[in-house]
């Protein structure tokens, strides 16, 4: 079976994966995306999401909390703002920031003008963080 | 005769002074593991956003008109026609000295690189856009071009509003620094230092610079030895505002590279305009065309920024661990130096505290003999 190289870098933790994949399953901005080798050149930004990632029979998760991912032939690399393997994740931190976020979200949607002070951009992005940080790890959302 | 209390005052001192400097070495010593672990785990990212970024310029010839921040070299002369034409620097150093000479070094490739003339050896000719400096390549496109229209802010601001490239009259219509002249230029020549803007980080830069009349934009302090990714954020802001309004044409990175614990250059980056026919010898091999989503513009959007703050967060990652690695060579130098001292005032106190004994047995000899 064909294969492509799948490389994952972070500002701070390096090259977190580099494997020969068979296929990856990614969700950009535009929506879904399904990568196969020899896949056309492409330039896309990502959204935080659980990532999957198939090789041989087998399927692993990957969580990527945003960043850009580009695909050449060959190749895919992802310039993430941070990646985790599913052995990684904090699930307390993660539930305790999904609790966070929603709560926050819905006092904001309540009513919009008395919380002007909620940055409802940056708590949306928190909760689809957590969210997807608790997809990865198999951990049922409150 | 020396003293001898005298003496033993100064191999004190001397040894107070090693001690300072062997705890500074140590000091130094432990932060420069965090900061070269630090700068170790951000270099992938870094390389790989060069890579990504030097095929999609390799792939944007002719469709530079998509995005402001990308140009033909053919575009930058227009523009400096138009009358833009300032050059904005950030300049990375320390905020503390006792680094050897970390800061003066980093200052000097500034000097190098700002008062660059078009003059002297040209080291940009071999450049195959590894390396991405492109400051003097730029600046000797733009040599000898001097604007010729001017546009009132009026219709600048239109400009900006329709979407076009924003392009303003620099200060002092064209009295801007590539006015037109081949002479050398002297940095202390206002003319010259008006179409310069700095941005430092690190105190020792900015005292550096505004002793010498630079037009200091902004400077950051207390962020050099602990690099965050929001201060680079920040720093990629401002740049990028200012580019924006049209009056900077070109703007460079100065910091210390670390390529070993021994060894630390200073270097420069072009950040901004990304000059596509630097890119294009790198690619001439690619033909394929790349798919955006969801379209050039709003992907360049986001990606370029990111770009150029991932390149001022490397660069201040580089100077962190240079600054600490230089400190601990200077640091050990230092006590080595110290130790080397006390050896010596030790061999001469004890030479001085021989020569009064002898000279005390002479006298109780030579006052004996007298009695006889």
């Amino acid at each position: 079976m064909a294969t492509i190289l799948l490389e994952v870098a972070t500002p701070d933790k390096g090259e977190v994966y580099a494997k020969e994949i068979n296929m990856l399953i990614t969700r950009s901005i535009c929506g879904e995306l399904g990568i196969l080798p020899k896949h056309a050149r492409l330039l896309t930004e990502l959204i935080p999401h659980a990532m999957r990632i198939k090789e041989g029979s087998g399927e692993t998760q990957l969580f990527i909390s945003g960043g850009f991912m580009e695909v050449t032939p060959e190749k895919i690399t992802i310039l993430a703002d941070a990646a985790e393997a599913p052995d990684d994740i904090d699930v307390d931190r993660a539930k305790e920031a999904y609790k966070r976020a929603e709560e926050r979200i819905t006092t904001y949607k309540q009513s919009p003008k008395t919380h002007e002070e909620i940055d409802i951009d940056r708590a949306e992005a928190a909760l689809a963080r957590a969210k997807a940080r608790l997809l990865v790890k198999g951990v049922p959302i409150p | 005769m020396a003293n001898l209390q005298h003496i033993r005052r100064r191999i004190k001192s001397v040894k107070n002074i090693q001690k300072i400097t062997n705890a500074m070495d140590m000091i130094a010593r432990s932060r420069f593991n965090a900061a070269r672990e630090a700068l170790l785990s951000n270099v992938p990212y870094v390389a790989k956003t060069r890579e990504i970024t030097r095929r999609i310029m390799g792939q944007m010839r002719g469709q530079e008109y998509e995005h402001p921040f990308v140009k033909t070299r053919d575009e930058l002369i227009a523009e400096q026609q138009e009358g833009a034409g300032k050059f904005l620097f950030v300049v990375i150093a320390s905020d503390k000295g006792l680094a050897g000479s970390f800061s003066s070094n980093v200052f000097k490739e500034a000097h190098d690189v700002i008062e660059y003339d078009g003059t002297g050896e040209n080291s940009s000719l071999d450049d195959d856009g590894e390396e991405e400096n492109f400051h003097k390549k730029n600046f000797d496109a733009l040599k000898g071009i001097k604007p010729i229209a001017k546009r009132t802010p009026k219709q600048q601001r239109q400009m900006t509003a329709t979407g076009g490239i924003a392009k303003a009259t620099g200060r002092g219509g064209g009295k801007t620094s590539t006015g037109g002249t081949s002479e050398a230029r002297e940095y202390h020549d206002e003319n010259y230092i008006d179409g310069i803007e700095l941005i430092t980080v690190g105190r020792k830069a900015t005292t550096h610079f505004k002793q010498r009349g630079y037009n200091i934009i902004k400077s950051y302090h207390g962020i050099s030895e602990r690099p965050q990714y929001k201060y680079a954020k920040e720093i990629t802001d401002l740049v990028m505002e200012r580019f924006e309004s049209g009056e900077i044409i070109d703007v460079t990175l100065i910091y210390t590279q670390f390529k070993s614990a021994i060894s630390c250059t200073p270097d420069d980056v072009t950040l901004l305009p990304i000059v596509t026919d630097d890119y294009v010898k790198a690619s001439a091999n690619l033909k394929e065309e790349y798919i955006y989503e969801p379209d050039v513009v709003s992907i360049l959007n986001d990606f370029l920024p990111r770009r150029i703050a991932t390149r001022i967060y490397g660069a201040m990652l580089h100077s962190a661990a240079s600054e600490l690695s230089s400190r601990m060579n200077a640091m050990s130098n230092a006590t080595d130096n110290a130790q080397e001292l006390v050896g010596r005032l030790n061999l001469f106190y004890n030479k001085v505290r021989q020569a009064g004994i002898t000279n005390e047995i002479n006298e109780i000899v030579g006052g004996a003999n007298a009695l006889e």
